[in-house]
């Protein structure tokens, strides 16, 4: 009995795991200013501020442009940041807000100079609700910081059809263990939402 | 009764059968369960929107550049990221080395596993990858969202983007095999890389299986198994570090229901020869 993804599975096992700098570490190298600390930062969460971005404006030139504002923003305001007051992702997320919705800003501005010259005929803005998309680019990133196998747990269990029990035979991981990594996933995204998500 | 067992409640939100009919009538009259239940149902509801297909998009390399400019830093974003340790002196293990390739790729290594830490970074992608990776990612959310308008989905039908395309060949210590051939190419899948594999190659007895193959010689991820058609699509394990493991290798099993390597190597390939993320990344050969 073979399912379509269990011989790539096989030998799970023999994956190597990175070991990231942790969240808490990135922070603390960040807000004391350590030289590293922008670099740390960025790799950590540049896919996220950009991600925001790139689908929020749907413009990678301009994505790029408000990737690079959040940073260098960040960078020079790092003093204005409480990691007791919250994550240093949800703090960049709030200026990423910002920064897109001061793009958005300048493109209906635009795009108002163009309708008095053309009268008529002007596109919509893109007006995507930006809390659904800050929470769902929240959740990919948080998914993809989650321990493997646990991230492939709920990844088969959001996008395969599969029941918890078709997971474990193909993770080869006993039954118990598939059910604590599906609840302690799914609690730990729900955590990142509720801590820098849209609700916060 | 006491509430209902939260590795229940993450069963039902995620749309699963789960619990007894007591769960059931509990949820039913319990406000707090309820509620619990609907936080992670939106939780769930939320990932699934857009799909497996909704990965985060990498900036490209110029940003930082530009962002270290700006604020006066200097250096990579993942400074001081180690790059793979050279394959040490040493020889791998005789029962279960296999043939080292003509070109002496395989050099030998020893058992131990290759660092995979890197700090920051794509974990194990190798240098090539992640930026074509990172524009395949690009390429679909920006083509998605110009398609529909509102940047906020990401086209699932579309064809995972080619990331390398690897020509297989047979090995010159297998003769029997001097006909064979193949190919393999690299997708930028949902959630994963995919990994096509066509051989061209007479039908012995036994089966074809695909194998991802470590510089040490001595490692391998099965990928799985040839179908009779000779062309398969394959999953590469997601967190493969794919500086390590940079051949690709189509072997011939006996039906003895062996799960190691028959050693019977019908063609192997490697992955773009920039692949090793730079100079270090070579073997260390000098």
């Amino acid at each position: 009995m073979r399912t379509a993804i269990a011989p790539a599975l096989r030998l799970f096992r023999y994956c190597h795991r990175v070991d990231p700098v942790s969240d808490e570490d990135v922070s603390a190298a960040f807000t004391e200013g350590r030289p590293e600390g922008l670099g740390l930062a960025y790799e950590r969460f540049g896919p996220l501020v950009y991600t925001l971005a790139l689908r929020s404006v749907d413009d990678a030139a301009e994505a790029e442009d408000i990737t690079q504002q959040v940073f260098v923003a960040a960078w020079r305001g790092r003093d204005g940041f409480d990691p007791h007051r919250g994550t240093l992702g949800g703090w960049l997320v709030a200026i990423t807000r910002n920064k897109i919705a001061d793009a958005l800003r300048g493109r209906q501005r635009d795009q108002r100079l163009l309708r008095q010259i053309a009268s008529g005929g002007a596109t919509a803005v893109s007006d995507a609700p930006l809390d659904l998309l800050v929470d769902r680019v929240l959740l990919a990133d948080e998914l993809a910081q989650l321990p493997e196998p646990q991230r492939l747990a709920m990844v088969l269990a959001f996008y395969s059809d599969l029941t918890h029990e078709q997971i474990a035979a193909t993770l080869r991981m006993p039954l118990g263990t598939v059910k604590s990594n599906i609840r302690r996933g799914l609690a730990r995204l729900r955590s990142r939402l509720e801590a820098d998500g849209a609700a916060h | 009764m006491p509430h209902t067992d939260p590795e229940i409640l993450a069963l039902l939100a995620l749309g699963e059968r789960a619990g007894t009919a007591a769960d059931e009538d509990h949820i039913a009259g319990c406000a707090g369960c309820r509620a619990e239940l609907a936080r992670l149902a939106d939780v769930v509801a939320i990932a699934r929107h857009d799909g497996p297909a909704a990965q985060l998009a990498r900036p490209p390399e110029q940003v930082w550049q530009r962002i270290a400019a700006a604020a006066g830093v200097t250096g990579a974003p993942a400074a001081g990221a180690p790059q793979p340790s050279p394959d040490a002196a040493g020889r791998p293990s005789p029962d279960t080395a296999l043939p080292p390739a003509a070109d002496g790729a395989a050099g030998g290594g020893p058992r131990a596993r290759p660092r995979p830490a890197r700090r920051g970074g794509r974990p194990g992608f190798p240098r090539w990858l992640r930026g074509r990776l990172a524009a395949a990612a690009a390429g679909l959310v920006i083509g998605a969202g110009a398609a529909a308008g509102v940047a906020s989905v990401v086209a699932p039908a579309q064809a995972p983007p080619v990331v390398a395309r690897i020509v297989l060949r047979p090995l010159p210590q297998f003769p029997q095999w001097q006909g064979a051939s193949g190919t393999a190419v690299m997708r930028a899948g949902t959630a994963t890389l995919l990994l096509d594999v066509t051989l061209h190659a007479p039908r012995r007895p036994g089966f074809y299986e695909v194998w991802l193959l470590g510089r040490d010689g001595v490692s391998m991820i099965s990928l799985g198994d040839l179908p009779a058609s000779h062309a398969g699509s394959f999953t590469i394990p997601p967190g493969t570090d794919l500086r390590f493991y940079t051949r690709i290798d189509v072997s011939l099993q006996s039906f003895n229901g062996s799960p190691v390597h028959s050693k019977t190597s019908v063609v192997r390939g490697s992955l773009p020869p920039a692949a090793a993320g730079g100079s270090a990344g070579a073997g260390g050969r000098a």
